[in-house]
């Protein structure tokens, strides 16, 4: 246990028994304060120093939840293993990402203002035609935003490790510290990073997909698609196309539950697609977005591929004693769109409001109880999203034609108004009865007409 | 084209094949490792982009479904070439009623007024024929064919009446024999029928029974439907059920 350097805080360990670690720690008195007004349960008051919080994984999820812990006089680390990771993904932040999150307009590199949406029968439908002009989807390259918002928590006080976090020792007795076992690729010993642990008074999981900070609390499993994407450098007089044009492809041979997407990055785009039910095809579907798009694309060089899992619900366990989790390791990203990023600061920034306020400002030792007020708070205000999307999903995704009438439907303006403004604020888009009733029947309408037509092509056969 | 793609644990590029200069009908295909595994500390050397971790998989999880994650780097020569072939050499749809991405109308007409049914027949050949071969879509010819020109009651004749006889035919054979039923075992007319909440009721499930249940198959569709509309809220309230059923969890 020599190479272990225990990176013990004074003051941390309140009960008596015996440490059978060296260093000494000297437990100071302390009182049992009354309940106070955030929660039901006696909480503890720290003498003499502020609340020890990690968060582990340096993405939106990460960087914002470390900055808000930071602002809120609470001590914090933030531990992330690749300091420049170039995370694949899509890359759209709704507009209103921007003021809430105080994004500088430089880290976007494409406003994006029209939608295609194309059909299996390349039906094309162009959504975008009621946005104002200020009115755009972002799209953003992940080193860049995750730095940005990294350097950001830093700024406000926040320590980053750049470190891997191995495991957890979850705690024996109430109020006791979790151990956290890292490597540390600062220390100057080895380009392999040293081993270290240190102890914390809570975690904030933001290690997306994988996390292993979900595995250690038992969080349970979630079902999870992959999203596999190249980027190709196209000619520049095909880039012009995408200057400010995303595609989505629908279809059962670009994805039979998801869809096919072209969008336009810095000065490249990432072609790509995604499945749940069907992961072992997922070349065979990449083989065919590209075929889908070929005209758009040819003459482009394959820069790079990437894939990555994608959660497809929340896992059974989000929270566990002083363990929460936030992000994609908590599984909120969206069904239909696979929107992940607002989603991941905005429940980084929620949790670590709930421990700021649950701490009184890192005053005092938080519980399970504390967290579950963030998970309150997400579940109410995000739960109708949520659902909405799983419902267009559900209805739409699953068959031709379902897509077809999807797109179909997207033509109309009353459509495209509501699903855009409830994309870019993130609000249930409110509107007038009559024409959500007209905007009901001409839905019907539109699958009738597409799965009549799929019934007749079932008889056809093409001599 | 060929996307060379190597596996993680090579230091070396391998030398693939060079990439026909594509020209005519190259084959797309991909040369992939599907399930690599990554080790902690593997190189990804890639031509663009530093960083080593494509794909951000841990190196415990099951290898099975891992999509490849590779670079193509290749060496400074240059890179593969994005060529697909358009499916069997064909180049698109082509009907010479389809006009402008979408039917032109007075080509169906009939006795003055438009065939509809006609309509809905190109229509599907079309559709039939996209699935079948899945081409690209095209900036200059942008297919804006919309089903709802084709008026209601085209559809209507086509595809409700047919089916709305036959369901009708259905209930009101169910209809008959369940009232010649009911009135050899009660003595109750059929008037008399009418005026009875049960008779009533048991004409509303047959009703809705016919309406529902068309094959055998159905009556799965519909458990696993009614299960499917509340599956995603309970993975949702999964976090919940605990705080419910005790306290604090230890592990």
């Amino acid at each position: 246990m020599a190479s272990i350097t225990v990176n013990s805080l004074v003051g941390l360990r309140y009960s008596t028994a015996v440490e059978s670690h060296s260093t000494a720690v000297t437990v100071p008195s302390h009182h049992r304060i009354k309940a106070s007004k955030s929660s039901p349960t006696p909480r503890v008051l720290l003498a003499g120093r502020d609340l020890k919080v990690a968060v582990v994984g340096g993405g939106p999820a990460g960087g914002s939840a470390a900055e808000t812990l930071a602002k809120g006089g609470i001590e914090t680390i933030l531990f992330e293993r690749k300091l420049d990771n170039c995370k694949p993904c899509g890359g759209a932040i709704p507009l209103c990402m921007v003021p809430e999150f105080q994004l500088p307009l430089d880290i976007i590199d494409r406003r994006v203002t029209k939608m295609r949406m194309i059909s299996p029968s390349n039906v094309a439908v162009d959504i975008g035609r009621i946005l104002k002009p200020h009115e755009y989807v972002g799209m953003v390259r992940r080193e860049v935003l995750d730095s940005y918002m990294r350097d950001r928590a830093a700024a406000a006080g926040a320590a980053v490790v750049n470190g891997l976090f191995l495991k957890m020792d979850l705690p024996k007795e109430k109020n006791a510290p979790y151990v956290l076992h890292y490597t540390d690729y600062n220390s100057k010993t080895s380009g392999a990073g040293e081993k270290k642990t240190m102890e914390v008074d809570a975690v904030i999981g933001a290690d997306g997909a994988n996390s292993r900070v979900a595995k250690d609390i038992g969080a349970g499993d979630y079902e999870y698609g992959i999203a596999f994407q190249e980027r190709v450098k196209i000619p520049d007089s095909k880039m012009k196309y995408y200057e400010n044009l995303a595609e989505m492809y629908f279809g059962d041979d670009v994805s039979p539950d998801f869809y096919g997407w072209v969008f336009p990055k810095s000065d490249h785009v990432a072609v790509g697609t995604g499945t749940v039910t069907h992961k072992a095809d997922i070349k065979k579907f990449q083989t065919a977005i590209r075929i889908r798009a070929q005209d758009k694309i040819q003459g482009g060089r394959t820069i790079r591929v990437e894939a990555h899992p994608i959660p497809e619900h929340p896992r059974p366990r989000r929270v566990l004693e002083r363990v929460a989790l936030v992000g994609d390791a908590a599984g909120y990203v969206t069904k239909c769109s696979g929107e992940g990023i607002y989603f991941a600061a905005k429940s980084g920034r929620m949790c670590a409001e709930a421990i700021v306020k649950g701490s009184e400002n890192g005053k005092r030792m938080i519980g399970e109880s504390d967290l579950r007020v963030y998970l309150q708070k997400w579940d109410k205000t995000y739960w109708p999203t949520y659902k909405v999307l799983d419902l267009l999903q559900k209805v739409f995704y699953r068959s031709n034609p379902g897509r077809e009438a999807f797109v179909e439907m997207c033509g109309d303006e009353y459509v495209q108004k509501m699903t855009l403004e409830s994309y870019l604020y993130k609000r249930v888009a409110t509107g007038n009865p009559l024409d959500d009733l007209k905007l009901v029947v001409n839905t019907i309408g539109s699958l009738v007409r597409a799965n009549a037509l799929r019934k007749e092509m079932d008889k056809f056969i093409i001599v | 084209m060929s996307m060379p793609i190597f596996s993680a644990t090579s230091p070396k590029l391998p030398s693939l094949s060079p990439p026909a200069n594509s020209h005519g009908r190259t084959l797309f295909t991909l040369r992939t490792n599907l399930s690599l595994r990554f080790k902690k500390n593997a190189n990804f050397h890639l031509l663009v982009g530093a960083d080593g971790g494509a794909a951000t998989v841990q190196e415990e999880t099951s290898a099975s479904d891992k999509a490849n994650v590779g670079s193509n780097g290749s060496p400074p020569p240059p890179a593969t070439e994005v060529v697909a072939d358009v499916a069997e050499g064909v180049k698109g749809f082509e009907d010479p009623r389809w006009v402008g991405g979408t039917w032109d109308l007075p080509q169906f007409a009939k006795d003055g007024k438009t065939d509809w049914d006609a309509v809905i027949d190109a229509e599907v050949k079309r559709r039939k024929w996209m699935t079948d071969n899945p081409t690209s879509s095209n900036n200059e010819n942008p297919i804006i064919f919309d089903t709802s020109i084709i008026p209601w009651w085209a559809w209507t004749k086509r595809f409700h009446l047919p089916e709305a006889e036959l369901l009708n035919g259905r209930a009101a054979m169910i209809g008959f024999f369940m009232t010649y039923v009911v009135d050899s075992l009660t003595g109750i007319g059929l008037v008399d029928q009418m005026n009875n909440f049960f008779c009533k009721l048991l004409l509303f499930v047959a009703v809705v029974g016919v309406l529902l249940i068309r094959k055998n198959e159905d009556i799965e569709t519909l458990k696993k439907l009614l299960e499917e509309s509340t599956f995603y809220d309970k993975q949702w309230q999964a976090t919940w059920q605990e705080e419910a059923t005790g306290s604090s969890e230890k592990k």
